[in-house]
C-alpha cells in the first residue's frame, strides 16, 4: 500500500508528542487515553478473538470434550478472561464514542455514559466470576 | 466550551461510496458485538451454573433462532476484526489514498465473507 502524505512517525500511536498537541486544540480530557485503550485492545483482540472463535468452532463439533472441562484449563481460562475483559473495554470506549457523536445533552451524555460503564463492570465482574469457579472448582 | 459536533452525513449528504458505507457498517457491528457481549458472558456464566441452566441455554443456541443469532454474530465479528486491521493501518500512517482504501475496503468484503462461509462450512460439515 502507498504511504500517504501524513508521515507515519507523526501519529499518536508513535509519537509522544502528539499529546501536547492534541491538549491545546482536543477535548483536553480523556480523549488521548482513551484512544489509545482502543487502539491496544483492538490489537490484543486480534489473536485473542481468532482463537476465541477456533475454540468455539471446535466445541461445537467435538463430541469429546464438554465446554466446562475446557474451560478448566489454565490456559484457556487465562486466554478467555483476557478476550472478555479487552473485548468490554474495548466495547466501552467505543460505545462511549457513538454517544458521544449522537447524543448532544450533556446530561443524557453522562446518564448513558454511566450506564454502559456499569453495564460492562457488570459483565466484566461476572464473566471473571464464572471463569474462576470453573477454573478453581476443577 | 462549545465545540462542534460530528452530524450524520450518509447518506443525506454524501452519494454512496463504498469508503463510508463500511465506515458506518464498521459502528453498526461494533454495537452489535457489544450488545452480543451479553450473549457471551451468559453463556459462560450458565457453563459455569451448568446443569438446566446451561442444557435450556444450549438448546437456545442451537435452535433455528439461535443458529441465526449465532451467524449473524459471526459476520459482525469477522467483518469488525478485518476492518479493524484495515483501521489499525490507517492508524499507523498507512493506506489513505482513496484508491488503496477501495480497494482495502472490497478486500475486507471478500475476507468476512470467505472467513464467515469456512467457519459454517468447519459447523455443519467437519
Amino acid at each position: 500500500m502507498t504511504k500517504s502524505a501524513i508521515s507515519p512517525n507523526t501519529t499518536a500511536l508513535r509519537d509522544e508528542t502528539m499529546l501536547r498537541h492534541v491538549r491545546q486544540l482536543g477535548s483536553a480530557r480523556d480523549g488521548l487515553s482513551e484512544w489509545r485503550l482502543q487502539r491496544l485492545t483492538a490489537i490484543a483482540l486480534i489473536p485473542l478473538g481468532l482463537y476465541f472463535v477456533a475454540s468455539v468452532l471446535w466445541l461445537a463439533t467435538s463430541d469429546r470434550i464438554t465446554a466446562a472441562a475446557w474451560l478448566s484449563s489454565p490456559v484457556t481460562a487465562l486466554l478467555i478472561m483476557l478476550f472478555v475483559l479487552a473485548g468490554l473495554a474495548h466495547a466501552l470506549v467505543g460505545l462511549r464514542s457513538v454517544l458521544l457523536d449522537y447524543v448532544h445533552t450533556r446530561s443524557r451524555l453522562v446518564a448513558s455514559g454511566l450506564f454502559i460503564r456499569a453495564a460492562v463492570v457488570l459483565l466484566a465482574g461476572a464473566s471473571v466470576l464464572a471463569i474462576l469457579k470453573l477454573f478453581l472448582g476443577h | 466550551m462549545e465545540r462542534p459536533l460530528s452530524p450524520f452525513m450518509f447518506p443525506i449528504w454524501y452519494r454512496f461510496q463504498i469508503t463510508s458505507a463500511l465506515s458506518i457498517l464498521h459502528r453498526l457491528t461494533g454495537i452489535a458485538l457489544a450488545v452480543g457481549s451479553i450473549l457471551l458472558v451468559w453463556w459462560l456464566i450458565t457453563v459455569a451454573a451448568g446443569g438446566e441452566l446451561f442444557a435450556a441455554t444450549h438448546a437456545f443456541l442451537a435452535s433455528p433462532i439461535g443458529i441465526v443469532l449465532l451467524f449473524l454474530w459471526s459476520v459482525a465479528f469477522f467483518y469488525h476484526l478485518c476492518n479493524g486491521i484495515r483501521h489499525l493501518a490507517w492508524d499507523a500512517g498507512y493506506g489513505f489514498e482513496i484508491r488503496t482504501a477501495t480497494r482495502s475496503g472490497y478486500a475486507v468484503i471478500v475476507m468476512t465473507a470467505l472467513l464467515t462461509v469456512l467457519a459454517w462450512l468447519y459447523v455443519f460439515f467437519a
